[in-house]
């Protein structure tokens, strides 16, 4: 079994800072970390790949500046067996759309694969579109916010997604792309073997070049998307406060209360009645 | 013999310490209180005076204060000490509370002098790498305040989002980067005091040498409050590390883990950090957290941590460390590198005293500390005495420089009477075998009112008298954080 895990490269999220004029994300001196989320995708592979008795390959890659072979490197710590960057300056301003497509285009060149597992959304962007989009592009069947994934025979698995209602049991024909939620299980940690055998891993580049064979759907400049305007919300409080006192009996209080909260459409105004 | 009748001797000089006569804060007294400090900073309402009764020990050491001040400035704070002694009124200094020796209780009433509105960061100066704050500073500002710069301050121990420099001054504590860091005093270059009888005077400066005279402000670190209160301080701030890695690592049993610590220690690369974590305590705070840390196959944990200025070299010093751990006897490493995964391990080692609580809120926490060769003999001592008495004692701490936190846990089901009985006796045999390795009852948290008995039991005569000469100097009518040490 090979399965592809595309992760992202983001900023730690407790100290992340905006351009103010441009609207964007400042990247530059920021810690980075594997987008949270992604873990549970390259667990998800782990534990596929261990009930196949250890048989298969995971490759693990990231579309990122050569610094995000740093979660490459990680990734491969906890016990992926390979991993690719995909970089390039003219992949610089990629929208989900864009992003979909290289790494999309990446994977074809990568050769036979079974299964992509991604993370829900990251942290960063918050989209959420990546997974769904590599699927699109590839032309194979997406399952998202999957919180188990169980092989079955005859090259189908068997997802059970995690929708408002409950849980969805979907079965899906490979290869396809999964992405996960947190339900999935517990993350494990890199071991001390993973790291060594990290540090001497080569990770290959795929570049624009590496991708000549494809029309070049990529960069700022192929991204339908723009972020036009980023805007930081400020939470009021607007309660009032009702006192009962002489003046208030507590069910005129009470009555105040249910209507402030149908006011403001926290319950439905004819439960009052 | 003569040593028991001193010691005998110094136990009758407290009981009558302790029944010393202050004086009682009177209507009048209070008024002159709120003309120093103004209205809105005195109370003596019963419900404020509650949060000034107690710090992180237990409710048997807890005590109200008559009224509480929380002054703005230096010289009101002198005017209230002038006030106090004039009136041989008990001043107790105060932080944000978070002490675990009941150092800033005020066991005797009187004044609870608050520092919490004196909470300025007066300047950051990078030209000398230092920062002047006021005593009721969070101490985690300090960092937060110097980091845009690279810089920040390493003196702080494990509950810098909540504490407070003035109190970690008092207590010269530590936390879980000490043994490379050092603790509080290492970075203390200056001090304001306002000495007990009400005069201010500053000591020391932005010097990294100094030796005018006695060196009074290391004096005063560590001191409990006892000589004064510290309103402003200067630290000195260091480069902040570029890059950090830690190490969980997994052995069968305590003693395999704790083995491993002087082994690491001498081998020439220093750890930020290297603290031990028995099963229990593990286990008790991954349920706490919810978290799926592989700890049912271990005895122990130890997280280490190395950090420095290129993740290249630091990751290697990692390796370094978990390959010595892997040839003794590890059963397994893992190395976090991402600060995600940091965080996950981290805290597991933060919470462990917070799920206790969870557990069984009636606990005596404790910080022995002992030279680190003495380490992995603690141990099995440690067992013995949780086996004779009936009651868990989780172990914990800051393996790297021998300060356990060997924590007595009331049995749930264990009446507070016989709680009493055994913790007074569980303790007494934990402080023996200490001070039969060489070691000393506190490393971090101080004596305060909770281990003075056993202090007393213990300390040197001569070495006691020494104490007591430089309080008399100090503070001649008592009044300074009375009751407390010895």
């Amino acid at each position: 079994m090979h399965i592809i895990v595309p992760i992202k490269q983001v900023p730690e999220t407790s100290n992340v800072k905006m351009d103010p004029v441009s609207g964007t994300m400042l990247r530059t001196g920021v810690e980075t970390v594997v987008n949270p989320l992604d873990l549970y995708a390259l667990e998800s592979a782990f534990r596929l790949k261990e009930q196949h008795g250890g048989v298969g390959t995971i490759t693990v890659i990231t579309m990122g500046p050569p610094q995000a072979v740093k979660v490459l490197k990680e990734a491969l710590a906890m016990g992926c067996d390979q991993a690719y960057l995909i970089s390039d300056k003219a992949f610089a301003g990629s929208d989900t759309w864009a992003t979909s497509y290289v790494l999309s285009r990446a994977i074809m060149e990568l050769g036979a694969y079974d299964l992509i597992i991604a993370g829900e959304r990251a942290t960063d962007g918050d989209t959420g579109q990546v997974g769904p989009g590599i699927a699109a592009w590839l032309d194979i069947p997406a399952v998202t916010y999957a919180a188990a994934i169980e092989s079955t025979d005859a090259g189908f698995v068997s997802c059970s997604r995690m929708v408002e209602e409950g849980y969805q049991q979907v079965a899906v024909q490979l290869p396809a792309v999964i992405t996960v939620v947190k339900e999935i299980g517990a993350v494990r940690l890199p071991t001390l073997r993973g790291k060594i055998r990290s540090r001497s891993a080569e990770i290959p580049l795929i570049d624009a070049g590496k991708l000549s064979a494809h029309k070049p759907l990529w960069g700022l400049s192929k991204s339908p998307t723009r972020v036009v305007k980023i805007e930081q919300t400020t939470v009021k409080r607007e309660g009032k406060t009702v006192v009962v006192d002489e003046h208030t009996p507590a069910e005129a209080a009470a009555d105040s209360f249910m209507e402030f909260l149908a006011e403001k459409h926290i319950i439905l105004g004819d439960r009052h009645a | 013999m003569a040593g028991n009748q001193k010691a005998e001797n110094q136990k009758a000089d407290n009981q009558k310490a302790d029944k010393r006569q202050y004086g009682k804060i009177t209507a009048e007294i209070l008024q002159e209180l709120i003309s120093i400090a103004g209205a809105a900073h005195v109370s003596a309402d019963e419900e404020k005076l509650e949060a000034y009764s107690h710090d992180e020990t237990s409710a048997e050491y807890h005590h109200l204060p008559e009224a509480v001040v929380t002054p703005t400035t230096t010289a009101q704070v002198a005017e209230i000490v002038r006030l106090a002694n004039r009136e041989r009124i008990p001043v107790t200094p105060r932080g944000a509370g978070s002490g675990l020796s009941g150092g800033s209780i005020p066991i005797f009433g009187g004044i609870a002098l608050s520092l919490e509105k004196m909470d300025r960061i007066i300047e950051i100066d990078y030209e000398n790498m230092t920062a002047t704050v006021e005593a009721g500073v969070i101490t985690n500002e300090i960092n937060a305040a110097s980091a845009e710069r690279g810089l920040f301050y390493a003196g702080y121990p494990m509950s810098l989002e909540t504490c407070c420099l003035g109190g970690n001054i008092a207590e010269n504590a530590g936390g879980g980067k000490a043994i490379k860091y050092g603790v509080t005093g290492r970075y203390i270059l200056g001090l304001e005091l306002v000495t007990p009888t009400g005069e201010i005077v500053e000591l020391g400066g932005k010097l990294y040498k100094d030796v005018t005279g006695y060196d009074l402000k290391q004096l005063i670190v560590g001191s409990e409050g006892t000589l004064g209160i510290v309103t402003r301080a200067t630290v000195k701030l260091i480069g902040l590390p570029k890059a950090k890695a830690d190490l969980l690592v997994l052995f069968q049993s305590p003693e395999d883990a704790i083995a491993v610590v002087p082994i690491i220690m001498t081998q020439g690369i220093l750890p930020t950090s290297i603290e031990f974590m028995d099963r229990l305590s593990v286990q008790t705070s991954c349920r706490y957290l919810n978290e799926s840390l592989p700890y049912e196959q271990a005895g122990a944990m130890l997280l280490i941590e190395v950090d420095g200025s290129h993740g290249d070299q630091v990751e290697a010093d990692a390796i370094a460390i978990g390959e010595l751990c892997a040839g003794h006897g590890a059963l397994e490493v893992y190395i976090a590198e991402d600060r995600n995964m940091m965080e996950r391990i981290w805290n597991v080692r933060r919470n462990i005293a917070e799920a206790f609580i969870v557990y069984s809120p009636v606990q005596s926490l404790e910080d022995i500390v002992v030279p680190i060769a003495a380490i992995p003999k603690i141990i099995p001592e440690l067992e013995r005495i949780s086996a004779a008495y009936g009651m868990k004692i989780p172990c914990y701490g800051h393996a790297g420089d021998g300060n356990l936190h060997a924590t007595l846990v009331k049995d749930p089901e264990m009446s507070m009477g016989e709680w009493f009985a055994v913790e007074k006796a569980a303790l007494r045999e934990l402080y023996a075998v200490t001070g039969r390795l060489g070691g000393k009852i506190s490393g971090e948290h101080g004596i305060g009112i909770k281990r003075r008995e056993f202090f007393l039991d213990l300390v040197d005569p001569v070495e006691l008298e020494l104490m007591r000469g430089i309080k008399q100097a100090w503070d001649p009518n008592g009044i300074m954080n009375p009751g407390k040490i010895f």
